[in-house]
């Protein structure tokens, strides 16, 4: 059907562009932010950093298993 | 003329990965110019990098926000 | 801090900001009739009587408003619709037809003289062109898969341990139901605004130093150079917001239609 070669449906690259932006903001904004607002209830200060790096660490899992590991 | 200089810090912060993500991808299009059926190998690479890159801007833009 | 003297003949540099995009009511003080509603009736009157025209006098060869209609309308259907959403496009091609037309109208008001403001500029009307394609996407996928089945291809990803679904599954929740349809409309919004902000500000500031002294008047017009210059570059900026807009709606169609995303 596609003459360009791309298998239809799967993730292609401008595709994956935008998908890998969306899994970073979302794992910072749930973690890092979670983080932050347990850091402003319990007057914490490690937990925010330790909220983004985890956010940021689960986004790239995610985006590796997803577009690189196959 | 007002306004935070957090926001200023941000745009500093930027500048690193503008240049990271222009160098990932000039390389990657080089590679597949010069060797298109090396797509299957380069194309995580260069998805790696970019996703190591973008989050660095988008942890600057997080600590704009948060760091007062 | 940097603060300008002002004096009552000289009243300093007032800098564009988001107070520009704000307009006063048109007729009487209804705040529902402003310049951008109205621009949103004129683009759809355009848009109709462009294709309508386009359509009236069918040729086995084109006249010149029949290709370019044409040409959009192949475009769409081929490299947004066929390549990136495969053996099922042609349903969705009016939706995205529509999207893209829409959009892309829209956004080049921004620097059609007289008229200078692109409507996507207001937060209101991208989220209101997102939550078509987000209905969309979502009804297509449950309506394929069915909703238990659908909601379990987006929470969990097969082939990891147990353990790790409990970090993953509220980013890969939170990245479906908000992020992308956040990221969608605002990717729209912030380059229309920004772009709109940056042409007033050359604008202003060629006003302004054409109004002082005799350097300032050189500096002044090529200022206004740089405007008319900033408008073209704009236009590829919108050009291109909106084919984007239109590519990221048929890949989350197309995510939503293959199986286990």
């Amino acid at each position: 059907m596609s003459d360009t070669g791309k298998k239809p449906g799967s993730p292609n690259e401008e595709g994956a562009f935008w998908s890998i932006i969306g899994y970073l903001v979302s794992g910072l904004l749930i973690w890092g932010g979670g983080g932050l607002l347990l850091d402003k209830w319990l007057g914490t200060s490690f937990l925010g950093i330790g909220g983004l790096l985890l956010g940021v660490t689960s986004a790239i899992y995610l985006i590796w298993l997803r577009f690189i590991r196959d | 003329m007002t306004g935070t200089l957090a926001i200023v810090g941000f745009g500093l912060s930027t500048i690193g990965p503008g240049i990271a993500t222009g160098l990932i991808f000039a390389a990657y299009i080089n590679g597949l110019a010069r060797q298109p059926e090396a797509r299957g190998l380069l194309q995580p690479i260069a998805f790696l990098g970019f996703a190591l890159a973008e989050a660095l801007a988008l942890f600057g833009l997080v600590l704009a926000f948060v760091l007062k | 801090m940097i603060s300008q003297s002002a004096t009552p003949t000289n009243p300093g540099f007032v800098p564009p900001g988001a107070k520009d995009f704000q307009f006063p009511p048109i007729w009487g003080d209804s705040i529902y009739l402003t310049k951008p509603v109205i621009l949103i009736g004129l683009s759809v009157v355009i848009i109709s009587s462009f294709l309508l025209a386009a359509t009236r006098n069918k040729a086995v060869v084109p006249g010149r408003l029949q290709f370019a209609g044409e040409g959009v309308y192949t475009l769409v259907r081929n490299t947004l619709g066929r390549d990136v959403i495969g053996p099922e496009y042609l349903k969705f091609v009016p939706l995205l037809f529509s999207i893209f037309c829409f959009i892309l109208v829209n956004n080049i008001f921004g620097i059609v003289p007289l008229i200078q403001f692109p409507t996507m500029s207001h937060i209101g009307f991208p989220v209101a062109v997102m939550i078509f394609s987000y209905v969309t996407y979502h009804y297509i996928g449950v309506e394929k898969h069915g909703l238990v089945k659908y909601l379990k291809d987006i929470c969990f990803m097969p082939g990891i341990p147990k353990p790790v679904y409990l970090i993953l599954t509220p980013v890969e929740i939170l990245t479906y139901f908000v992020t992308r349809p956040l990221t969608l409309s605002l990717r729209l919004f912030a380059n229309m605004f920004a772009g709109h902000l940056l042409l007033l500000v050359f604008a202003f500031g060629g006003e302004y130093l054409i109004s002082s002294g005799l350097i300032m008047k050189v500096l002044g017009v090529f200022s206004f150079g740089m405007a008319v210059g900033l408008s073209f570059f704009e236009l590829g900026i919108q050009c291109l917001q909106a084919y984007i807009f239109t590519l990221l709606s048929a890949l989350y169609i197309a995510g939503a239609l293959a199986e286990g995303h």
